[in-house]
């Protein structure tokens, strides 16, 4: 008996010490990809934080504290830079929640051609984000522009969509949902699957109408496929470079000028120092403004 | 006040027939339980009363009303499903008065019917918490009281038990029960489980391949199978089957015998058997009793020793294995040889069609 106690003894701490699960593979396997994270990933990043603080020219650099951070804030166009990112970044996450959602319930319904409308709305996202702007640039063309041609058809005066200053920017947020709804509406439609059918015939029982249905169980339901595209949209607005580059490069003037846009064009001037302080002013910007953002949506998310 | 009525009711999908003509009536405040193997077409036929499967052919009558193309809603009945199908965002509260709120009931009267329930079910403590804090048995009440604040003419369960571990189905089991007692509603149960069936049901629908095989009361599904499916699929353990052959017919007594069992003189009713005939007799394990004098000789195989009765194995010469439940703890050995008797008044006979050819007797 005294011996079966004790070798109870023996064997609980162990079992108490040993709570971490064992991997079945050795730890060398994760080398490669934290080679190539390091490299590609890690190195760049404190590379840029370290290039930030100088002068740099490609070749050599010169120590210079935190003047580059100085001089970018100086910057005239900055703030209107800043504040047209923030209001790019809402509009086309929000543009894209509101259709994505609106689509992927089309999309989930019984329709003719689900298969091939599922399709059709997704294509854009595969297509090259300086072609979709070339593309729109010529299309939104004030007077040969189809789009306006189109409106002139109908009578109506079609606007300067890209050289108007007022509404150059917004032009372009357009375009950005139409390219980027189609990845809003297939994580919708991977959310929307997902939720148990039993819910829907529990409601009917219930009496529920299609709007109820919307409102009370498919909205609430979604809610992690909305955080996630919320968060996806709203950081890919706050880093959108690609077309407004294509489309109007910040103009007309400064009008749609992005941070992004700001500081690439301090790159092409070969303020590489400075432009490389703009990224990580960009980087605390998208920070500041992210991680509340996804704390809020995920606190929020925490009923189950 | 309402029972049902099924007429000649169909379903398919496309080619493929699953319910095939079901007739059946309920009686208001009776409990009806749908029993048969998974594919049957008991939950089916369930969802098509529920108004959540489009009725083919034939009609279903709730009270008075032909329901064919009446809305669930507007059905009077009420539905938990064997997922519960709990709203994970709304609280216990907002879950039962969900149903409340979409048909605009005011505030206050929605407030007391929920507590009305939740008291029913004792579970007012769980009113704010959501589905997901619950256990499965809570949830499982939860479910249940969003179908009685609905005060519906009908209950409909889904299987509504299987979600829960097998403590907690026979405790559950005990207050639905009590709950069909207190409500004094219709209530019609859909399971794969002839224990459930048997201890909750009024009466046994007994389903398979689409088809009623059988409506009656438990007991007398157990002691009068209409045919070799009902025998086989009531009772637990299963029912015991040998192939016979009838030997001789003298009016209403019958001798049979067969590669299993010694010829016996079973009372049939007049003219249902013919010499030379293929029958099929069924007995319950528990009806087996070893004997020196017995009609079944086998060779005991398994045994399980449960305390208060002994399940035994018993291989017969023609390789089929039958299974005896004897009182007690029974000293057995394994590969002895068992001689067994059955009780003539318990012994099932279906004709080579599977159906019963068993005599009329009362039931105990």
């Amino acid at each position: 008996m005294a011996d079966m106690t004790q070798s109870g003894l023996a064997v609980t701490p162990a079992r108490i010490a040993a709570p971490r699960r064992r991997s079945p593979y050795p730890g060398w396997f994760f080398l490669p990809a934290a080679i190539i994270y390091g490299v590609l990933f890690l190195l760049p990043t404190v590379a840029s934080l370290y290039f930030s603080l100088t002068r740099w020219t490609l070749f050599n650099s010169t120590f210079i504290g935190l003047d580059n951070f100085a001089q970018f804030l100086r910057e005239p166009f900055l703030i209107k830079g800043l504040i047209n990112t923030v209001i790019y970044a809402v509009i086309t996450s929000s543009m894209k929640v509101v259709l994505g959602l609106l689509l992927a319930v089309l999309l989930t319904s019984q329709i003719a051609a689900r298969g091939y409308l599922r399709s059709v709305v997704f294509f854009p996202v595969l297509v090259s984000t300086v072609g979709v702007g070339i593309t729109f640039t010529v299309l939104m063309h004030p007077t040969n522009g189809m789009i306006n041609e189109g409106l002139a058809l109908l009578g109506i005066k079609g606007p300067g969509w890209l050289v108007n200053p007022n509404l150059a920017l917004y032009s372009v947020a357009l375009v950005d949902v139409w390219k980027g709804v189609g990845l809003a509406t297939v994580i919708y439609i991977a959310g929307i699957v997902a939720i148990p059918r039993d819910y829907y015939e529990a409601a009917r029982i219930d009496g529920a109408t299609k709007l109820q249905n919307f409102f009370y169980i498919t909205l609430p339901l979604c809610r992690p496929a909305t955080s996630t595209v919320i968060i996806l949209s709203f950081i890919g607005g706050l880093r959108t470079f690609d077309l407004i580059w294509a489309m109007t490069r910040g103009g007309p003037g400064f009008a749609s000028d992005t941070v992004a846009s700001v500081i690439y064009k301090q790159y092409q001037s070969g303020f590489y120092g400075l432009s490389t302080a703009g990224n990580v002013v960009l980087f605390v910007l998208i920070a500041v403004l992210v991680v509340p953002l996804t704390m809020m949506l995920n606190r929020k998310e925490g009923h189950e | 006040m309402a029972g049902l009525e099924l007429k000649s009711l169909y379903k398919s999908y496309g080619e493929v027939e699953v319910i095939k003509g079901v007739d059946l009536s309920v009686d208001h405040g009776e409990f009806v339980v749908f029993v048969g193997p998974s594919g049957c077409g008991k939950s089916t036929l369930l969802r098509m009363i529920a108004g959540l499967e489009e009725i083919t052919g034939g009609e279903l009558w709730i009270g008075d009303t032909l329901c064919n193309a009446v809305e669930p809603r507007d059905r009077g009945i009420a539905m938990v499903f064997q997922s519960y199908a709990l709203y994970p965002h709304m609280t216990v509260y907002e879950n039962m008065g969900f149903g409340l709120k979409l048909a605009k009931t005011p505030k206050d009267v929605r407030d007391a019917k929920i507590r009305e329930a939740a008291r029913i079910l004792q579970m007012e403590n769980l009113l704010e918490r959501k589905p997901g804090q619950l256990s499965g048995g809570q949830r499982q009440r939860v479910a249940i009281g969003r179908a009685i604040v609905r005060k519906p003419e009908v209950f409909l369960f889904d299987e509504p038990l299987s979600n829960l571990d097998a403590a907690l189905r026979v405790d559950m089991r005990m207050e639905l029960s009590k709950l069909h007692d207190e409500l004094g509603s219709t209530m019609i149960y859909v399971t794969h489980d002839q224990v459930e069936a048997m201890t909750l049901a009024d009466k046994i629908v007994v389903l398979n391949g689409g088809v009623v095989q059988q409506v009656g009361s438990p007991i007398e599904l157990y002691q009068r199978p209409a045919n070799l499916f009902v025998a086989g699929f009531i009772g637990s353990p299963k029912m015991n089957f040998a192939p016979v052959n009838v030997d001789r017919v003298e009016g209403t007594s019958v001798t049979i015998s067969g590669k299993d069992i010694a010829a016996m003189t079973l009372e049939i009713p007049l003219n249902a058997v013919q010499a030379g005939d293929v029958l099929t007799i069924g007995v319950r394990p528990h009806d087996l009793v070893p004997s020196p004098s017995g009609a079944i000789v086998g060779r005991i195989g398994l045994i399980e020793r449960l305390g208060n009765e002994t399940n035994v194995n018993i291989e017969l010469p023609s390789g089929a294995s039958w299974l005896a439940v004897l009182d007690g703890d029974q000293a057995l050995q394994r590969g002895a040889s068992l001689i067994m008797n059955l009780d003539r008044a318990k012994i099932a006979v279906f004709d080579a069609g599977g159906q019963a050819v068993t005599a009329e007797k009362p039931l105990a």
